[in-house]
């Protein structure tokens, strides 16, 4: 409920500004993210991303129109333990946080750690490698949303100011 | 450059060998110097080769923009199948609308700055709108580049330039379109819906794993060689014409719908033929020089004419040729797409120029470089973990030179030698050229000119024993005239030309899995031991004897490979479904008297093919079972078992025993038992393998190539019993494992003694030769050629059930540069930009290559030609790239 609201008022919000402000905005209310996105991912790094990407989409329209338009999908993120879960909604150019891991959805991304999420995302060259080489890293569902996914947290990476 | 003196031909060897006055026609090789020594690169040929070289790879969005529109357009998104006529008019489409681009005079460097430069090709076209680009193909694989949209000019191995606009025209319009359109989505849905049982049911979460097998289909099919005859011959009009003769016989609406299908596309690419014509005759009549003014004339009447009429000289033979090629490229992704015996194709028309003229040898050899440096316009769009993992290979186009023809004469004829002239001055990654030799009909000269070539080049042609390929082909069914008139696919896989559709490469199968499988009770400890992934076939205590190890072995391997061929299968109804390639169809032999796609089963052949990556590591590590458990009985094998579980630390005195070849036997020194199981391993894969059959109602075949993939497995893999630590490489092809063969005459006869008729899908023999033993030119040539000629000869059958004389070793494929050369490239890659390697197979250039691949190759066994004896160097150990900077890839040794 908080959530739905704070993302109406946050896209309210993105009316006034421009791009460069959404985006310095989203950096500040995401600065837990940023921290972890540059050092070590802690258990929370699956829901600070989502909550990142959720602020992000609300204020930046141009990250909406260049990665929302037409999309319908649902992920499911989840630690191979079960410990940690989420459920990823996009539809109607919106995007909706679930706490729990859903049994439906387009695709599935089960994963050893944070840090083995965190290298799968936004890792550059050899990290992608050592996912795939400690089998860290498993997917299930159509793989083509996972690459879309994998766009859309780079490009909010550099939103942020955070890619080299 | 290496220079023994000019081999001419040899009127001697025609003398003392009666059977080659009978079958050699004397007039098609009438070249007095075969080595062409005296020929160099044009300055025409040398502006676009040093422009290539210079050139960084350009991410082109021209085809997927446009397939995309007009799938749109042609409201075919949605459509539960799309027909064949579907895609053809999407082609036609593609082809009419594409950009002609007559010359390139601008490409950008790796820093993504662009350069101008002068030099205007002969031929006129391009896969790509770019100079040298890379083509996407969304219906494959392409979205898998989608997360580096942004990164792709800067990552460590390989990379793209790709504009800011480009990049967003890719995110926004054309990638969305595909999420759900990909032959691996089309292929998962449909498994969805027919709701098979569980065992006949393919399970594509062994592809995710990367360690089972790989199956290529979700990428390309391509691993074909088209026809092109008739479109030089007759023309494409002629095509369409007969197309719609057998229209009007066609007995179903399926055919009616094939044969309009073949007309729409065969009329695209006669029309962008003509744009070709048209925008070069635009451009003469502004052109103020008036030497570009009359080759703008000539390419504006060579394209209104070809490929839609006959060829009237050996230019347009290859204009057609490269015509066909485009539009090849432009409905089958660039990979392994070969264009076969390009020499006895296009030689009547070469020779009828000479005769009358109209041009020189000089000439030819332009032309052929022209053709070349073209066929290496595009390279495969790869992401950054296939980069790192299985990464360098280019498009492994291969063309095929020299052999017998369809009558079993020598076939090789001047342009065979005109073309390895252009391959030697030109050192280019694409085309990989693979020269045919038939022992007792081809000339000794012509076999001396091969090695020399690879002495020039350090790592090209590939050399193909006729006599081997013929039995191995003829052994699956294939008609005799056929299989003579082989050529090679993608790396090294024979298949007639123009007639056998065989995805040579569909299933790569990591052998050593199933061993792994064996050890470990159905578990593999890259998913986990707790894990049962294939059948329980018992725990190591249990196998009392060594046929238990062999027993369990082949159940594995026979579930490994049911589940590779169910897959393959699958994702084969995919591209049914929903990829029928007209284009491919046009040309090629089959089709059009069956009225339907090869996809479909068109083709005279139907084949699919898998090839084998470890079968060294795999025989090695059986024979080390065999000898230390069950005959010296020195450990037991749960011992060994432990052993490999601790990736040997601890257990060090066995893995050195493990790792002797005086001690332990190895595949490749002539030993009984060492030799014994890899034949056993091979007939095992035959007996497995080739009852199967694939969705086109074709067989498997079977072959022991690996491209980079043995690098890439081997980095998935833990610890082997032949004493291989974990991480490591595996051997490549079908090359004992390096550093266990100490003399060359005895891995020869080890790998020649396997009957080709167990090789049906092709084999790559990796040699590494020292270049300066013996240190005259001369002698070393003559050296080389003797060696490849034993290695061909046949020999009486051995330890294969009494089976008779069998011909020589099939394959073999050579580097030829220093060690010292190859580290200091690995150091400065900036002074090594056109170093070429063989790899395992392909050719590829050693800068573009993963460090795990270049390390495999630095260690390789290296033989002392004189002595044949392997040299003694110290195993070097390369780092991961560094991802800052690509020139200095922070490579330590």
């Amino acid at each position: 409920m908080l959530r739905t609201l704070r993302r109406k008022v946050l896209r309210l919000l993105s009316r006034m500004f421009s791009d460069q402000t959404a985006h310095r905005m989203a950096r500040f209310l995401s600065r837990k993210l940023v921290d972890q996105l540059r050092d070590e991912a802690t258990d929370e790094f699956l829901e600070l991303l989502l909550h990142g990407m959720e602020i992000a989409f609300a204020l930046g329209r141009s990250y909406r129109r260049d990665n929302l338009e037409g999309l319908r999908a649902r992920y499911v993120f989840a630690t191979r333990d079960g410990t940690v879960g989420a459920t990823v909604q996009f539809e109607d150019g919106d995007m909706k946080v679930f706490d729990t891991a859903s049994d439906q959805f387009t695709a599935r991304v089960r994963f050893k750690d944070a840090a083995a999420l965190r290298r799968f995302l936004f890792a550059e060259n050899q990290d992608v490698l050592d996912s795939l080489l400690r089998d860290e890293v498993e997917l299930d569902g159509n793989v083509n949303y996972v690459y879309k996914f994998g766009f859309m947290a780079r490009d909010l990476e550099e939103r942020l100011g955070v890619a080299a | 450059m290496f220079e023994p003196g000019n081999p001419s031909v040899e009127t001697s060897d025609v003398a003392r060998d009666p059977v080659l006055d009978i079958v050699r026609s004397p007039v098609k090789v009438t070249l007095q110097d075969l080595s062409l020594g005296d020929h160099e690169c044009s300055a025409r040929v040398q502006q676009l080769r040093k422009a290539y070289f210079d050139a960084c790879p350009e991410v082109c969005i021209e085809r997927p923009q446009l397939v995309t529109e007009l799938h749109d357009e042609l409201a075919i998104f949605g459509k539960p199948r799309y027909t064949i006529l579907d895609k053809a008019r999407v082609y036609r489409g593609v082809l009419e609308r594409r950009e002609p681009i007559v010359w390139h005079h601008e490409a950008r460097d790796k820093h993504g700055v662009a350069f101008q430069f002068e030099g205007n090709s002969l031929l006129a076209g391009s896969t790509t709108t770019r100079f040298k680009g890379v083509i996407l193909y969304p219906e494959f694989m392409a979205l898998a580049l989608w997360p580096e949209l942004h990164t792709l000019p800067d990552r460590a191995a390989n990379p793209y330039q790709l504009t800011a606009g480009d990049a967003d025209t890719l995110n926004r319009k054309v990638f969305p379109r595909w999420l759900d359109r990909c032959i691996l989505e089309w292929a998962r849905a449909e498994v969805e819906r027919r709701g098979e049982p569980a065992e006949v049911r393919p399970d594509f979460s062994l592809l995710q794993h990367l360690v089972f097998f790989l199956a290529t289909k979700p990428e390309c099919v391509s691993h074909t060689i088209p026809d092109f005859s008739r479109a030089v011959r007759e023309g494409l009009r002629a095509v369409i014409d007969d197309a719609r003769r057998h229209a009007g016989r066609a007995t179903s609406d399926a055919q009616r719908m094939f044969y309009q299908a073949i007309a729409e596309v065969v009329e695209g690419i006669i029309t962008y033929s003509h744009h070709l014509g048209d925008k070069a005759a635009a451009m003469a009549a502004e052109e103020p020089d008036p030497a570009k003014r009359r080759e703008l004339e000539a390419l504006a009447e060579i394209h209104h004419h070809v490929p839609e009429h006959p060829a009237r000289s050996f230019r347009e033979g290859v204009t057609t040729v490269w015509l066909c090629w485009i539009a090849c490229h432009l409905e089958n992704a660039n990979v392994g797409l070969s264009l076969g015996r390009l020499d006895q194709l296009l030689h009547d028309l070469y020779r009828q120029d000479i005769a009358r003229g109209a041009m020189t040898v000089a000439d030819a050899i332009e032309l052929t470089c022209c053709l070349w440096l073209k066929i290496g316009d595009h390279v495969p769009a790869v992401p950054a973990a296939g980069e790192q993992l299985f990464g360098g290979s280019g498009s492994n186009q291969a063309i095929t030179i020299g052999g017998v023809d369809q009558d079993g004469r020598d076939a090789v004829n001047d342009l065979t030698y005109v073309m390895l002239r252009a391959t030697e001055l030109l050192q280019l990654r694409d085309p990989n050229l693979n020269a045919r030799y038939m022992p007792g009909v081809s000339s000794r000269a012509y076999l001396r000119r091969l090695c020399l070539a690879n002495l020039r080049t350090g790592a090209t042609p590939a050399l193909h024993n006729d006599e081997a390929v013929i039995a191995a082909l003829t052994a699956r069914g294939d008609a005799l005239a056929h299989a003579r008139d082989y050529g090679v696919i993608g790396c090294v896989e024979p298949g007639s030309a123009g007639r056998a559709y065989g995805h040579s490469g569909a299933i790569l199968l990591n052998l050593t899995s199933a061993l792994e499988l064996t050890l470990f009770n159905g578990r593999h400890r890259h998913t986990g031991l707790d894990r049962l992934i294939s059948i329980a076939t018992g725990a190591p205590t249990t196998f009392r004897t060594f046929d238990d190890v062999r027993c369990a072995f082949e159940r594995q391997v026979r579930w490994l490979v049911g589940e590779a061929i169910k897959v393959n299968n699958a994702l084969g109804r995919a591209h049914q479904a929903f990829h029928p390639t007209p284009i491919l169809s046009a040309l090629f032999e089959g089709p059009m008297a069956a009225g339907k796609d090869v996809s479909e089963g068109g083709a005279v052949i139907n084949s699919s093919g898998m090839a084998i990556i470890g079968l060294g590591d795999t025989a090695d590590s059986l024979s080390a079972i065999e000898k230390v458990v069950y005959r010296e009985h020195a450990l037991g094998l749960p011992e060994i078992v432990t052993a490999i579980e601790h990736d040997f630390v601890g257990h060090e005195a066995l893995q050195r025993r493990l790792m002797a070849p005086d001690k332990t036997p190895k595949w490749g020194n002539e030993d009984p038992i060492g030799d014994g199981n890899a034949l056993w391993i091979v007939q095992l894969l035959d007996r497995v393998v080739t009852p199967e059959q694939n969705y086109r109602g074709g067989g498997y075949r079977v072959g022991y190539w690996t491209m980079t993939n043995h690098a890439g497995f081997g980095r998935l893999m833990p610890a082997l019993p032949s004493g291989r630590r974990a991480g490591q490489n595996f051997t490549s092809g079908f090359t004992p494992v390096s550093g266990m063969t100490p003399y060359l005459p005895a891995t020869l006869n080890s790998v020649a003694s396997i009957p080709a008729r167990y090789l049906t899908n092709g084999v790559a023999l990796n040699i590494k030769f020292t270049p300066d033993s013996p240190p005259s030119d001369q002698a070393r040539l003559e050296l080389f050629t003797g060696m490849v000629e034993a290695y061909f000869a046949g020999r009486p059958g051995r330890r294969d059930g009494g089976e008779g004389a069998i011909p020589g070793g099939m394959e073999i494929q050579f580097n030829v540069t220093r060690r010292e050369d190859f580290i200091a490239a690995v150091h400065h890659p900036e002074n090594y930009p056109e170093l070429l390697v063989r790899v395992s197979g392909y050719t590829a250039y050693f800068k573009d290559l993963s460090p795990q691949m270049q390390e495999e190759i630095i260690n390789r066994t290296e033989y002392g030609l004189a002595s044949g004896a392997a040299s003694h160097a110290e195993p070097i150990y390369l780092a991961p790239r560094d991802s800052a900077d690509p020139d200095h890839q922070g490579v330590s040794c």
